[in-house]
């Protein structure tokens, strides 16, 4: 099968980078190893969170002064602001609306009541422009009785630490209460399936109605609206007063609608998504990468002009490792990694990890290295990269989406 | 000695990620049912401590291998859940009705003899309530109508002269579903191979795959087919040279892929040779083997419906670009739901009702669709959708058939 | 809670050390009539106690080397298995010989253990592989024993129980400060509470000194000179089990020779070396350790190379030091009861040490014998008759689980026995799954805080299991750390009770983070820091280790 691009990889970077291609005529097929990390996202998009501990305001100001080897640094500190934009109308126009911008941070409240700085947050879900001036002051926490993965006293307790006032007030519905019977399934993804049709978003709102009093804003856990965002529209047309989201443990409701409505829309540009596949090897010639073939289409490989890796970190399966060494499985590509095992972990669970910013090593196109010469067709974007510590500096989905707008580019122009 | 210690344990891959549970159309519907997780790779640490720890609710899961495709960590969540009811059900004798189910060629053999009366009675209201109350099939099933030929028959007497005159050549598993109920699809394919210049041959000898005896824990059974199928594959294969085409994505996906994993029946030597027609045909059109020319005046507007095992095996590519080709044919690709039917799941009583909530979200999408008739590769799908919808629904073989203009095609391959 | 109440009161007895030995010393002292207060410094179990095999031996790994060893072991191996049911599981263990060992050694071995009185059957390699298929099958011979494994952390919470219910007090993160003495005679001690910050003294007519290896700190806070032996042992636990039995080494007892299946994982060890007293808190297991425990381990079981690792951690044996050998290994694992009184002119103060783990039971014995003769008693022992609490006749066995009970119910009363039945689970939300691992409900949680001491994540690990599955606390450590705030009204400390948490889970993990470990703690890593934003809440830095 032949294809202008084959991406290996179906997460945030994956999707991005085959949208862009697509919009522009390209015959794209993207290859998903399953679900992706968009599962664990809390509703928020990350441009750069954190340096040396300390939390960004700027992050287009601060980008400029990351090393050489961040994926940033290397698409241009020129180029951001205007990747950033493009991010954020590619996601619009697929559906996901989000707000914020890239010249300044506002926050987003976690799971467990701590204030992150981040550049997108989904519309429906809790964002605080500025610590100093509270959107409201008396908060409503909507406790979902029985529903174990929203911490609600850690996030009442988080709240009231950034000067809320907070009532935790449990509540459930029969649709909700019928699911607690399992004693394993009452997952917000799973509540988000029930929580569908007008009647049971009727039954929340009466109950937020009579049990939220005289609150500035009532709080509900992200369980809602997995296909689309009318559910939680709805729901707040029946509330009386402003009602946000706040995001859940995983597997996330936001992040299964982003990813669904990303994958939608690329199939709609014509698009093949190959759920469930996966990239096992490469036919190389010379400097270029001729074709892959994966696990499922077995002998009938995907040719493609170029290649795309957006496989992503240990995580997803894009990098391995064993007893002894740190490898990229598909292709041996170079990576960027120490090769004594001691070196990759610190003691501490919350230090530093080194593991964290090992990669494959790429070029300043980012195109991807084997024995230290860049494969000419092949690029690297998003988890995969080394170079960075997206937890610790919280600019994973950044990366993905802008190192993934980035490659597009470079492949359209260098057609 | 060089360790890597990298787990071959399939299901210790499992990071608990817990996105497994997120598309689980089983869980979705009823909390009886412990999840793919649950029932995966966290029951089988406690079912190798204690085989007692064994959920008997397993037999919820439908097998449609959806949690498979979503894990990221390529964990045989399914397979692991097969397996297990499987040691479960070791020294258990089936139910009845389940044996009836599940013999899909044992009732289709009696049924096409008598087949007007057969479809005449299990169509009348006292016989289903009769299947209702005594055998537990749900009264609201309609059973597929028996065909009053079987396709074999029909290959004997129309078709079978025919087939050494061509150049090349394919062996065809039909499945119990066309030899049957509708051998019109058999026929097809015949139509559409003939066409492009290759012969169809039957095996020395199929048996029903044994989709159904596995779901309804008949493996003893299932085995024993199991390694008939392999055996006649295995000659067409390896004596004949002949690749073997299927119509069915569910058989497909059984020979190649559950005999080894859930029956221990090996066929991975062979494996790369069973295939789908519709894959077949494409890589030959991609290759530039032969050319496909579709009548002029065909215009339909269509569905796809992506068959779990379909996505499973990460096929329906295929399907769709083969499909994609028809130039009159306005193709509308569905969200990959589960239809709720899962072979045999859905035809027995207590599963009823989940079995159309399940399907309810694909029968919807199809409304929205606005189209005349649905495609998919699944002939179980079929009888879902076109009980639930009202829509006929046809194998893409079967389109493909019908659009295709055969003297034009046979003429571009160079055929007389 | 702890109240002053407790400080206050004067006790026949003072235990210090809340390991296996204190506890059953504790229990017994308290079932012959006495006032005990058992304090701990940290939680209960997690010295030695919590740190070895778990492995109930039969002592046939003792009985060429040291016969005194393996008769305690055979007979307290068979009072455990009445008294603490639901902490045992008798698997039986092999002690397989392989190529490269001397066959001649087995002939040896099955005498000594006949001597010992243990029960040792020769079984053809044939049968050895059909009755545990893990095992190396290139074994060239096999000898059945009736080794088991057991809990510790169940068996000394079972203890402690026992100890409350006959009047005991029991108080956890108390660590002694100071030992009071008076004119040559011990009375009391000095406790400083980690809990709130106090210091307070309590007496007491007898303290015991019931430490391991950290009971040389306490002798020289009573004054007196004890010189211990620290031989430190590492461990791997894997991801599920693969043996059924318990595999040994038929030869001289060495590294990583014994494979033990443990409720729901398998654990090879050990190492054993040599290490200074000052290093016996730093229980970081090191490269070479993992090496040496992977590569002999395959040698037991091969299909250990391929099994996922999940764990490593280490442990102190405390030995009396008699003499020079550096392996620790030929010295006597032998019980040590020390009458200071006679030793060194000191009344009041004995100390326990030396020994195993299971056989704590007949070291309480031997230390509440003394105990009693200072004060008078003359009950006599009967901790070898009564069951435990959870082991009583009519606790349910495991084989009776299949039908009535819900997947958490099970794993309840495998864990509970039949203290099983406090639990909570007449609603949907008792029922509900915490730790989906290893099936611990939100009632065994409020059972646990509620009944079981359980301060903060950690505690509720040890009594519950939470959190000890494949994944190390994925998703159950939030909810559990949002749950155990709620109970013990304590909101402020969860995020830091969580990070310390999952501190204590990645230390077992980083020396074996490579594969799916690795995995697993950068999907951690995601939830925790990534979506959560734990790290820039709590700073770790300065922590002490409080576990």
């Amino acid at each position: 099968m032949r294809m202008d691009t084959v991406i290996m990889g179906g997460g945030l970077s994956g999707l991005t980078c085959g949208i862009a291609l697509a919009k522009r005529g390209q015959r794209v097929a993207i290859v998903a190893s399953g679900q992706s990390t968009l599962l664990f996202n809390g509703g928020s998009m990350e441009l750069l969170g954190s340096i040396d501990g300390k939390a960004v305001t700027a992050p287009l100001e601060a980008i400029a002064t990351l090393p050489q080897n961040h994926p940033y640094r290397k698409i241009g500190d020129d180029r951001i602001a205007a990747l950033a934009d493009e991010a954020k109308q590619l996601l619009a126009d697929a559906g996901i609306n989000m707000e914020g911008n890239a010249a300044a941070n506002h926050w987003r409240i976690t799971p467990i009541g701590v204030a992150k700085p981040a550049w997108l947050t989904l519309s429906d879900h809790l964002r605080i422009d500025d610590l100093e001036k509270l959107p409201a002051k008396r908060l409503a926490l909507m406790a979902i009785r029985g529903y174990l993965d929203h911490p609600n006293s850690m996030l009442a307790q988080g709240l009231r630490d950034l000067g809320f006032d907070v009532d935790v007030i449990e509540f459930t519905t029969d649709e909700i209460s019928s699911l607690r019977r399992s004693p394993t399934e009452m997952r917000a993804t799973s509540l988000a399936k029930r929580l569908i049709s007008d009647h049971a978003l009727q039954r929340i709102a009466d109950q937020i109605n009579e049990l939220a009093g005289d609150a500035d804003m009532a709080l509900l856990p992200s369980v809602l609206g997995q296909n689309n965002e009318e559910t939680v529209k709805t729901l707040q047309s029946m509330v009386k007063v402003p009602l946000r989201l706040v995001a859940t443990l995983p597997p996330s409701v936001a992040g299964s609608r982003m990813q669904a409505s990303l994958r939608h829309y690329f199939m709609m540009l014509g698009g093949t998504y190959l759920m469930g596949d996966t990239a096992v090897s490469g036919e190389m010639e010379g400097d270029k990468l001729l074709k892959v073939s994966t696990a499922k289409l077995a002998d009938m490989p995907l040719r493609a002009d170029n290649f795309v890796m957006a496989t992503g970190s240990f995580i997803s399966r894009g990098l391995k490792a064993d007893y002894r060494r740190v490898y990229e499985p598909v292709l041996d590509l170079d990576v960027d990694a120490d090769s004594d095992r001691e070196q990759w972990t610190q003691f501490g669970v919350l230090d530093q990890q080194a593991y964290m910013s090992y990669g494959v090593a790429t070029d300043e196109r980012l195109r991807c290295l084997k024995n230290g010469k860049p494969v000419t067709n092949l690029h690297a974007i998003g988890s995969i990269l080394s170079g960075h510590d997206a937890i610790k500096a919280g600019d994973g989905t950044g990366v993905s989406l802008l190192t993934a707008l980035a490659v597009a580019k470079d492949i359209l122009a260098n057609k | 000695m060089q360790i890597c210690n990298l787990s071959e344990n399939n299901f210790e891959q499992c990071t608990k990620c817990s996105i497994c549970t997120t598309v689980c159309p089983v869980a979705a519907v009823t909390t009886d049912y412990p999840g793919p997780k649950q029932a995966g790779p966290d029951g089988e640490r406690y079912r190798l401590k204690d085989p007692a720890y064994y959920d008997k609710m397993l037999k919820l899961c439908l097998n449609c291998k959806r949690c498979e495709v979503a894990c990221p960590s390529g964990v045989h969540i399914a397979d692991i859940i097969q397996k297990a009811r499987m040691q479960a059900s070791a020294g258990h004798r089936a139910k009845l009705r389940d044996t009836v189910l599940a013999n899909t060629d044992l009732v289709g053999t009696m049924a096409n003899l008598v087949a007007p009366i057969a479809n005449f009675t299990v169509g009348l209201k006292p016989t289903k309530l009769v299947m209702d109350s005594v055998m537990a099939i749900d009264k609201h099933r309609t059973f597929p109508a028996y065909s009053r030929q079987k396709f074999t028959t029909w290959y004997k007497r129309n078709a079978a002269k025919q087939q050494d005159a061509f150049a090349n050549h394919v062996s065809y598993f039909h499945g119990c579903y066309v030899n049957f109920n509708f051998p019109k699809l058999g026929q097809d394919l015949v139509k559409l191979m003939n066409a492009v210049g290759y012969g169809v041959h039957l095996l020395d000898k199929e048996q029903c795959c044994g989709v159904a005896l596995i779901a309804n824990g008949l493996y003893k059974q299932a085995k024993r087919q199991a390694k008939t199928n392999a055996a006649s594959i295995r000659k067409s294969v390896d004596i004949d040279h002949r690749t073997v085409l299927t119509t069915s994505s569910s058989c497909t996906f059984n020979l190649r892929d559950e005999y080894p994993a859930v029956l221990d029946v090996d066929t991975t030597d062979v494996r790369d040779n069973i295939m789908l027609a519709t894959r077949f045909i494409y890589r030959l059109v991609d290759e530039r083997e032969i050319k496909l020319v579709f009548k002029q005046d065909y215009k339909r507007r269509m569905a796809y419906h992506t068959a779990c095992h379909m996505q499973r095996m990460g096929w329906q590519l295929y399907s769709i670009e083969l499909l994609r080709m028809i130039p009159g044919l306005d193709l509308q690709l569905l969200e990959q739901d589960c239809c709720g039917i899962s072979g045999t799941y859905g035809f027995k009583k207590e599963n009823y009702e989940n079995s159309q909530a399940i399907g309810s979200i694909l029968f919807k999408h199809i409304a929205d669709a606005q189209v005349e008739a649905v495609t998919t590769d699944c002939e179980t799908c079929k009888w879902q959708i076109e009980m639930s919808t009202g829509l006929p629904v046809e194998n893409p073989i079967s389109v493909l058939a019908d659009a295709l203009d055969v003297e034009a095609t046979r003429a571009a391959n160079g055929l007389k | 809670m702890v109240t002053d109440e407790i400080y206050k009161k004067e006790y026949d007895v003072i235990i210090v050390g809340g390991g296996a030995t204190g506890a059953g010393t504790a229990r017994d002292c308290a079932m012959r009539g006495l006032s005990v207060l058992l304090v701990e410094r940290n939680d209960y179990s997690t010295g030695a106690t919590g740190r070895n095999h778990g492995l109930m031996h039969s002592g046939a790994r003792y009985a060429v080397t040291d016969s005194e060893s393996a008769t305690e072991c055979i007979s307290e191996n068979m009072i455990l298995r009445r008294i603490a049911r639901h902490c045992v599981e008798e698997t039986d263990g092999l002690f397989i010989t392989l190529p490269e060992d001397d066959l001649q050694y087995q002939r040896t071995f099955v005498d000594a253990c006949q001597r010992a009185g243990i029960r040792a059957d020769i079984i053809d390699p044939d049968e050895a592989r059909r009755i545990e298929p893990s095992v190396n099958p290139e074994l060239i011979g096999a000898v059945r024993i009736p080794d088991a494994s057991i809990d510790p952390f169940r068996l000394t919470m079972a203890n402690l129980l026992d100890a409350r219910i006959h009047g005991a007090e029991t108080l956890n993160y108390h660590e002694v400060e100071g030992v009071i003495v008076n004119q040559g005679r011990v009375e009391g001690v000095k406790l400083f509470s980690k809990l709130d910050g106090r210091h307070v003294e309590v007496r007491g007519h007898v303290v015991v000194n019931a430490c391991g290896i950290w009971g040389q700190r306490i002798a020289q806070l009573a004054g007196v000179k004890l010189n211990l032996f620290p031989a430190r042992g590492a461990l791997l636990i894997f991801g599920h089990r693969v043996n059924k039995m318990v595999i040994n080494r038929c030869r001289k007892p060495a590294n990583a020779d014994i494979l033990v299946p443990d409720d729901t994982v398998c654990v090879i060890g050990t190492t054993s070396d040599r290490i200074p007293i000052e290093t016996v808190d730093d229980m970081r297991v090191t490269r070479e350790e993992v090496d040496v425990l992977l590569h002999e381990g395959v040698k037991l079981a091969p299909s250990l190379a391929t099994t996922r690792v999940i764990r490593a951690y280490a442990g102190v044996r405390p030995l009396v030091a008699s003499d020079d050998d550096p392996s620790g290994r030929s010295i006597s694992r032998g019980i040590v009861c020390l009458d200071h009184a006679k030793r060194d002119g000191l009344e009041g103060f004995i100390t326990i040490t030396g020994g195993k783990m299971m056989t704590y039971r007949l070291m309480g014995e031997i230390t509440t014998n003394a105990v009693c003769a200072k004060l008078g008693n003359n009950e006599p022992c009967r901790t070898a008759e009564l069951p435990l609490p959870g082991s009583e006749p009519d606790a349910p066995k495991q084989g009776d689980l299949t039908k009535r009970y819900s997947f958490g119910e099970r794993a309840a009363i495998g864990r509970h026995g039949s203290l099983a039945a406090r639990i909570e689970k007449d609603n949907d939300i008792d029922n509900a799954l915490v730790c989906e691992c290893e099936g611990v409900t939100v009632g065994e949680i409020k059972f646990a805080v509620h009944q079981l001491h359980v301060h903060n994540l950690v505690n509720l690990r040890r009594r519950t299991r939470v959190g000890m599955g494949t994944c190390q606390g994925k998703l159950c450590s939030c909810r559990a750390a949002s749950l155990l705030g709620e109970l013990n009204h304590d909101v402020k400390r969860a995020q830091e009770d969580l990070a310390a948490f999952l501190d204590e889970r990645w230390k077992g993990m980083r020396p074996v983070a490579w594969g799916d470990t690795l995995r697993e703690a950068q999907l951690t890593a995601a939830i925790y820091e990534g979506l959560c934003g734990l790290d820039t809440a709590v700073n770790m830095e300065g922590k002490e280790d409080v576990q």
